[in-house]
């Protein structure tokens, strides 16, 4: 018997379970233990030992106490609400147009309505204000031309207007994509039995795409209510949930009051996430589709030409602001003038002899949790695919947490949870590695998942049977053919962190500044032409990444986005 | 068996079991089958989806365990080594060809992984593709080739490296009907040029007696018979292997043993079976189910033939090959539709006629009434 066992251990296959443990112990301690313990720090006053006895609901308490508190969660829910309502008046009609109307130059409205998804929102946000603003280009030609301007921006009107031209895109591409493979059958039986065209849409089309609608609503009101730096730099007064963590964080250092917003922070997204699986479950729709014929577009020349209007309005003005930056960035003391009226290299000049440093830590800190996201996210979704786990949801939800989880959040929970304990990381470059590749993980688990399941198993077994082991059969088959998969997750993790703000703002410490750190705090200390300067910078890798990307995979780009 | 038999047993599979599933759910796949496989011959697995045959192979490879049991192989226990060192070529019923290796690096993957020097591989990866007769194809994707090249490419790649087993796991399933025919021939000349113990796993029966040495029959996760093609076919020792295998009639009948028994219908009709076979002179109980295969019956004109059924034809089918009767028997008494197969058109025979239906004694079987439920109920 003795003799059976040691036999047993020797032919025993150990590599999987190390490498695939290994990464799952990476998921407890990073995900689990510090999301567990901003829960826990929550009920626990400031200066409080960590203990049982110590609970107290104390630090939500201020939501009743401090008008303050009041109006941050009033302000959060409206910003959220309006931006879904905003966006959906945008991204359904678009959708419409694109998908449904013989619209021209569908490619080109489909790849640059897909860009406000990658450029970082608080980077043009400032651009509202100079064009916009009471002091703007808008505002100053309004009063000369016609006598009145515009109401200020400034606050509310800002905040919203500039979250939404960086959300819509979430509900144009996913009520796009509903359309264009919903079954043509389906509208054509209706007006065969008599619909007029807007009775098909009202009473066929439309509903048939709201589960898509949802789910674009729901991704909305999860990055509005978790938005930091729009409100932090268009918000003025206007505090949201978001910035009064930050405001607690590093105006008084008080990690548990901070803890105790983002709970609050969490609930808000987690009833958006209970309220549309509510609407979607009684609105599942299964249509068996036998045809591969391409939908049925509208032939009306108006339709076309409000479509093209509508369209190309849409996309002007939500790449607007960051038209401006670039713009700006070449411009000598512009926003003190009226109108540019330098045009020069300054700004970079000046960045290259005092910014560098943040560009080197952005291009750092991205990459280096890029890949490890890619290696911890592949292996994970492995697990997910491959692996007969009875868990297999707790997993999926473990690992998609951080995507749903608002930035700030995140970057809360890790401070708290590698601050104190164990693993003390505060103040590292590590402790940033650590928030960004938690929160890009999700894009790489999600299109390596989608690959994974889409390669046979048999040909994994076919590589067994023929003698390659384990981790033979993962480094010559499995992975070469989930390649493409960790590439698209990975380009759009690093393309996205090269901007990331909400959690960096949590974690960055004076020697680890980066790029979104160094334009906020140019853009606080009016210092605009530097600021835009390194913004160009930051629009131009992340677009350069994307269209590498896409050079290598040979996807557009409106398909990266197909997981989100 | 013969001792001789003995000795040259490769593979040998006792008393296996495999259930899936939880606490809730159990299904049991495999129950209790044990098989003899003997060296170099191609022994088949055959039966009807869920029978358990891939079951059975995906044990052998290793990629499940079973629940009890055990596998030996050359007298090794092959329960505990993990698959990738049991050295067995396998070929699966959707290819798994690796997508991103040119047909080349497909068929010398195994080579590689046991790390055989360039000129060696170059050289066994060479003769082998000739063998499957795709030489031009060593540079190609598997998505630019057919079906049967991809098939073939399955089938050298798992050859390549000499593999003690190769398991065929319904590798023609996926091929249209005259490839199919052709393709089994191609593997069974394969497989006898490579002199390798092969396993092999259809559901067509077919294809079983055409390419194998042995077959077992398998039924809800047991064997039901184990024999050659011809013993299956003409010896079947229970009436489902009777029924699964080819075309077959059976009529309950009353039995009166004797030298030349007589058998005595629903009908009142009574016949002689004359050169009867050892089963139905053994035959011990009064009532029977006699199976007869459709060429071992005969269509008479003459309605008063002696020694017949009387009948009326139904249909007739011109296959090529053979023209196949669908004549009622029994028609005052329940009646009961039978196929008798010919080689050529009977003279004077047409749809509507009285027609007297002869049967041959010497092939026909008898078994027992209580088998009858293992018919399947169509």
């Amino acid at each position: 018997m003795a003799r059976e066992i040691t036999r047993r251990l020797k032919t025993f296959e150990f590599t999987p379970y190390l490498v695939l443990g290994l990464a799952l112990i990476i998921l407890v301690v990073f995900i689990v233990y510090p999301l567990s313990k901003v829960v826990f720090s929550s009920f626990i006053k400031l200066g409080d030992a960590p203990t049982l006895r110590n609970l107290t609901l104390a630090n939500f308490a201020q939501f009743s106490k401090s008008t303050l508190y009041r109006s941050a969660f009033l302000n959060t829910m409206v910003v959220g609400l309006v931006c879904v309502l905003f966006s959906c008046l945008i991204g359904i009609p678009m959708a419409y147009f694109v998908a449904k109307t013989q619209t021209p130059f569908k490619t080109f409205f489909l790849t640059l309505g897909t860009l406000p998804l990658i450029l970082p929102p608080f980077v043009g946000a400032y651009s509202w204000i100079l064009l916009f603003g009471r002091q703007g280009v808008i505002n100053y030609f309004l009063d000369a031309a016609f006598g009145f301007t515009l109401p200020d921006i400034y606050g509310a009107p800002g905040v919203i207007i500039a979250i939404t031209m960086s959300t819509y895109p979430f509900i144009f591409l996913l009520t796009y994509g509903a359309l264009i493979s919903a079954d043509p059958y389906i509208e054509e039986s209706a007006e065969i039995m008599g619909a007029s065209r807007w009775r098909v849409i009202r009473t066929v089309t439309l509903p048939l795409v709201i589960p898509a609608i949802v789910a674009g609503a729901l991704i909305v009101f999860m990055r509005s209510v978790g938005n930091f730096g729009v409100p932090a730099i268009l918000g003025g007064n206007f505090y949201v949930l978001p910035t009064l963590i930050h405001f607690q964080v590093t105006g008084f250092f008080n990690l548990n009051a901070a803890a105790a917003i983002a709970m609050v922070n969490v609930v808000l997204v987690a009833f958006a996430i209970l309220l549309s699986q509510y609407v979607t479950a009684k609105r599942s729709y299964i249509t068996i589709t036998s045809t591969t014929q391409a939908a049925r577009v509208s032939s009306s020349k108006l339709l076309k030409w409000l479509g093209t209007v509508f369209c190309f309005g849409v996309i002007f003005f939500s790449l607007l602001p960051h038209l401006t930056v670039i713009f700006t960035s070449f411009t000598e003391g512009w926003a003190g003038t009226r109108y540019p009226t330098k045009f020069s290299f300054d700004n970079f000049r000046r960045i290259f002899e005092i910014a560098l440093t943040p560009i080197r830590n952005s291009l750092f800190l991205a990459t280096t949790a890029t890949l490890i996201a890619s290696v911890i996210g592949t292996l994970l979704s492995y697990i997910n695919v491959r692996k007969n786990l009875k868990a297999r949801w707790i997993l999926d939800l473990t690992v998609m947490l951080p995507f749903i989880l608002p930035g700030i959040v995140v970057g809360v929970a890790i401070l708290v949870g590698f601050s104190s304990g164990l693993l003390i990381l505060s103040g590292t470059w590590m402790i940033m590695v650590v928030g960004f590749f938690i929160r890009r993980m999700p894009y790489i688990f999600r299109s390596t998942t989608a690959s994974l399941t889409q390669i046979d198993v048999a040909v994994e077994e076919a590589s067994t049977i023929t003698g390659a082991s384990w981790l033979t059969t993962f480094r010559k088959i499995t992975l070469p053919l989930m390649a493409p998969g960790i590439l698209a997750g990975a380009v759009i993790s690093f393309a996205t962190l090269m901007g990331e703000l909400s959690t960096t703002v949590i974690l960055f410490s004076a020697r680890w500044k980066t790029i979104s750190v160094a334009i906020v705090e140019y853009l606080f200390s009016a210092t605009i032409g530097p600021a835009y300067a390194l913004g160009t910078i930051l629009i131009v890798l992340v677009l350069s990444a994307i269209f590498l990307a896409n050079r290598i995979l040979g996807r557009r780009m409106s398909q990266m986005f197909k997981m989100v | 068996m013969t001792e001789q038999d003995n000795s040259r047993i490769t593979l040998s599979i006792r008393n296996l079991s495999k259930v899936f599933g939880g606490k809730n759910e159990q299904v049991q796949a495999l129950n209790d089958v044990s098989l003899d496989i003997r060296e170099g011959e191609l022994f088949t697995l055959l039966g009807p989806s869920g029978c358990g045959k891939t079951t059975t192979l995906r044990c052998v490879a290793g990629f499940e365990k079973p629940s009890s049991g055990r596998i030996d192989f050359l007298g090794r226990d092959f329960t505990s080594i993990p698959p990738f060192r049991r050295n067995i070529g396998m070929v699966f019923q959707s290819y798994a060809l690796f997508p991103h290796l040119s047909i080349f690096e497909n068929v010398a993957y195994g080579l590689r992984i046991r790390k055989l020097p360039r000129k060696d591989t170059e050289q066994k990866v060479n003769r082998i593709i000739q063998l499957v007769g795709l030489e031009a194809t060593q540079k190609r994707k598997p998505s630019e080739l057919s079906g049967g090249q991809q098939q073939r490419i399955a089938l050298a790649r798992a050859l390549v490296y000499d593999p003690q087993l190769l398991l065929l796991d319904e590798p023609l399933s996926n091929l249209d009907a005259k490839l199919r025919v052709y393709m089994r021939e191609e593997i069974r000349r394969i497989q006898q040029q490579a002199k390798v113990t092969t396993i092999y796993v259809t559901h067509d029966q077919e294809e079983a007696l055409s390419i194998s040495d042995r077959i077992a029959v398998m039924h809800a996760g047991k064997v039901s018979q184990v024999g050659t093609p011809d013993e299956i076919y003409e010896n079947p020792n229970t009436i489902r292997v009777a029924d699964f295998i080819g075309q077959a009639n059976f009529l309950t009948c009353e039995v009166q043993a004797n030298a030349d028994p007589v058998l005595r219908f629903r009908s009142g009709e009574q016949i002689t079976l004359t050169n009867s076979s050892d089963n139905v002179r053994g035959y011990q109980d009064t009532e029977g189910i006699l199976f007869v295969r459709p060429e071992q019956m005969e269509v008479s004109a003459a309605a008063n033939h002696p020694n017949s059924l009387k009948g009326q034809v139904k249909v007739i089918l011109y296959l090529g090959s053979v023209v196949r009767y669908y004549i009622e028997i029994f028609q005052d008494h329940d009646p009961q539709e039978i196929l008798v197969d010919q080689d050529r058109r009977v003279h004077g025979v047409g749809v509507g006629d009285a027609v007297a239906v002869l049967v041959h004694g010497q092939e026909a079987k008898l078994f027992p009434t209580e088998q009858r439920q293992q018919l399947e109920k169509a």
